[in-house]
């Protein structure tokens, strides 16, 4: 009786798991359908013939990988920037006793709230007066915006959890300040340093809005600007190619992905998600 | 009591760690945040970024217009919308995948993925699937007898606004199921024993153990999915535009639209100003809760 519930518990639940991912399925079929197969009424449901074609189009004669190695470049910098400071501010405004403490980890809240519209037109002005425009370090400056207060606020809740006796216990020994930080919280920090910035990469990795605005040109776009221009450039619309693109994309985004799973929780609630 | 000169050391070292934070803070968030207000009281041309101070002149015509009140409709039907479906497909879907079954994490994971997903996979995935001619989603429900004829999924009402509701719950529902199921692994089991010896049943149980324990986290949920849904630019812009013609046009897409198609930034700002003031009632029940909580 019991393993029969929990058969059919078990196919429900998959049935619609798979309906759930049948968008991403679908999106890797088209991408390994030859054009022919592809533009067939009623589409085949299983393709006939499988060519990864789209996949070395992409790589030789669309400047897709110039759009990821900007991405990687992009994304690898706003992380470091960002979570070199949010540990040293998180601990600041854990461990330590000021003036405003409080006010500043609710403003970092609000902040982290804000609609991003309401900052990109001062932000591309900023820009155009500094002569930034059309860098990549104008978008490493802008996603600063959001991936700062969201590595913060996550920090903090880890910070939280590394046992303060520990710390303590090493200040009476003799140790300064930084000198606990480094030896005794930083080694406990560190899983929670890793997932902040692999959380903070995947932010920054799917960005669109700054991107948009403060981007123009080829040379320094990312990979969703990027792609997006490939669909309005084409003449006609090549599906294959673009669900190569979005397939190509997310492998990043997988490999994270399958390293996070025990972070899940705590990691895009930002920590906010306390109930 | 005054501090000791050590607790007078330690504050200033932590001032000193914070310090890089607030530079970049107030460079990259405070300043435009003030910037964005002044602007709002200019008329400025986006190409040659020249303008004149107009006073309140931008607010009148917000206030005056239909454009912003429109717009600002149509955020609510798609927040209210997208919020909702998220919201029960999501703590659906969390009380299954808390059920003891097979491959369970695997379910998981395969759940949870849309999430991390970047916004333009998502969409350029579903205008595919949403394609008039050869759209797998038509297709699909023509084989299985719901429709007889392919539908307008983008280009028509209300067929576009229920496209981005739907794409807009796919794409976010896992995350209340993250939190959700987060939250339901910790309901201490002899609750669900006791009422089952008091002969409650499995929908008697739900709603007498498990909602009321889930009810503070769905509120902080709601909470953070209404800000961030009111929000939303990537996925709507990106699927629609905001068309046919204005009518899934929400605030967000109305401020771009102002600053870089109709090149008057003075007004996308004060557009923007009043957006971010229908937020901040939202925002301020948000962070006192958490603060509240917290403390």
């Amino acid at each position: 009786m019991r393993i029969y519930r929990k058969l059919a518990l078990t196919l429900f639940v998959w049935a619609l798991v798979l309906l759930i991912s049948f968008p991403l399925v679908w999106m890797v079929i088209t991408s390994v359908k030859p054009q022919t197969e592809l533009f067939r009424i009623p589409p085949t449901w299983v393709p006939e013939t499988v060519t990864f074609e789209h996949y070395w189009k992409l790589l030789s004669e669309t400047p897709f990988l110039t759009y990821f190695g900007n991405s990687v470049i992009l994304s690898g910098s706003t992380t470091l920037f960002v979570v070199a400071l949010a540990t040293l501010g998180a601990y600041s405004l854990v461990r330590f006793r000021y003036r405003g403490r409080e006010t500043l980890a609710t403003l970092v809240l609000f902040t982290y709230l804000l609609p991003s519209v309401v900052l990109v037109i001062p932000l591309y002005l900023m820009m155009v007066a500094l002569g930034l425009s059309n860098t990549l370090f104008s978008l490493v400056l802008a996603y600063t915006t959001f991936a700062l207060p969201y590595a913060l606020w996550l920090m903090r809740s880890f910070m939280d959890g590394v046992p303060e006796d520990l710390e303590s216990a090493a200040l009476v020994d003799g140790a300064s300040r930084m000198g606990a930080f480094k030896d005794i919280i930083f080694p406990q920090l560190l899983p929670g340093i890793i997932s902040t910035a692999l959380f903070t990469f995947i932010l920054a990795w799917n960005e669109y809005l700054y991107a948009l605005v403060l981007v123009n040109s080829d040379a320094s776009r990312p990979l969703t600007t990027g792609v997006m221009s490939m669909l309005i450039s084409a003449f006609n619309i090549e599906w294959s190619l673009l669900m190569a693109a979005s397939v190509m994309m997310s492998v990043p985004l997988i490999v994270i992905f399958a390293f996070l799973q025990s972070y899940l929780t705590s990691g895009f609630g930002g920590g906010a998600v306390k109930g | 009591m005054t501090p000791s000169p050590l607790e007078r050391r330690y504050a200033r070292l932590g001032v000193l760690l914070i310090a890089p934070t607030i530079v970049v803070f107030s460079a990259v968030i405070v300043y435009p945040l003030i910037a964005a207000i002044y602007l709002s009281l200019f008329s400025i041309y986006t190409p040659t970024l020249e303008g004149e101070f107009v006073g309140v002149a931008n607010y009148v015509e917000l206030l005056s217009g239909t454009a912003f009140w429109s717009s600002l409709l149509t955020t609510l039907i798609w927040t209210v919308g997208t919020l909702t479906l998220q919201i029960v497909l999501g703590v659906a879907m969390a009380l299954l995948l808390n059920e003891n079954i097979w491959f369970r994490s695997l379910a998981r994971s395969l759940v949870l993925f849309p999430y991390f997903l970047s916004t333009v996979v998502a969409v350029l995935v579903w205008k595919w699937l949403f394609n008039d001619l050869y759209g797998a989603l038509n297709h699909g429900l023509m084989q299985l007898g719901i429709i007889d004829m392919p539908l307008d999924w983008l280009g028509t009402m209300p067929n576009a606004m229920i496209g981005v509701i739907l794409v807009g719950a796919w794409k976010y529902f896992p995350f209340v199921v993250i939190a959700v199921l987060a939250r339901l692994q910790t309901i201490p089991e002899p609750l669900y024993e006791a009422a089952r010896i008091d002969g409650a049943g499995p929908i008697a149980r739900f709603f007498d153990v498990t909602l009321p324990q889930l009810r503070s986290v769905l509120t902080v949920i709601i909470l953070l999915r209404a800000i961030w849904d009111f929000k939303e630019f990537d996925l709507l812009y990106l699927l629609t535009g905001g068309g046919p013609v204005t009518s899934t046009q929400t605030l967000a897409l109305l401020v771009y639209q102002e600053a870089f198609s109709l090149n008057r930034m003075g007004q996308a700002s004060a557009y923007a100003v009043a957006m971010m003031l229908v937020m901040l009632v939202f925002m301020i029940v948000y962070i006192r809760r958490t603060n509240g909580r917290e403390v």
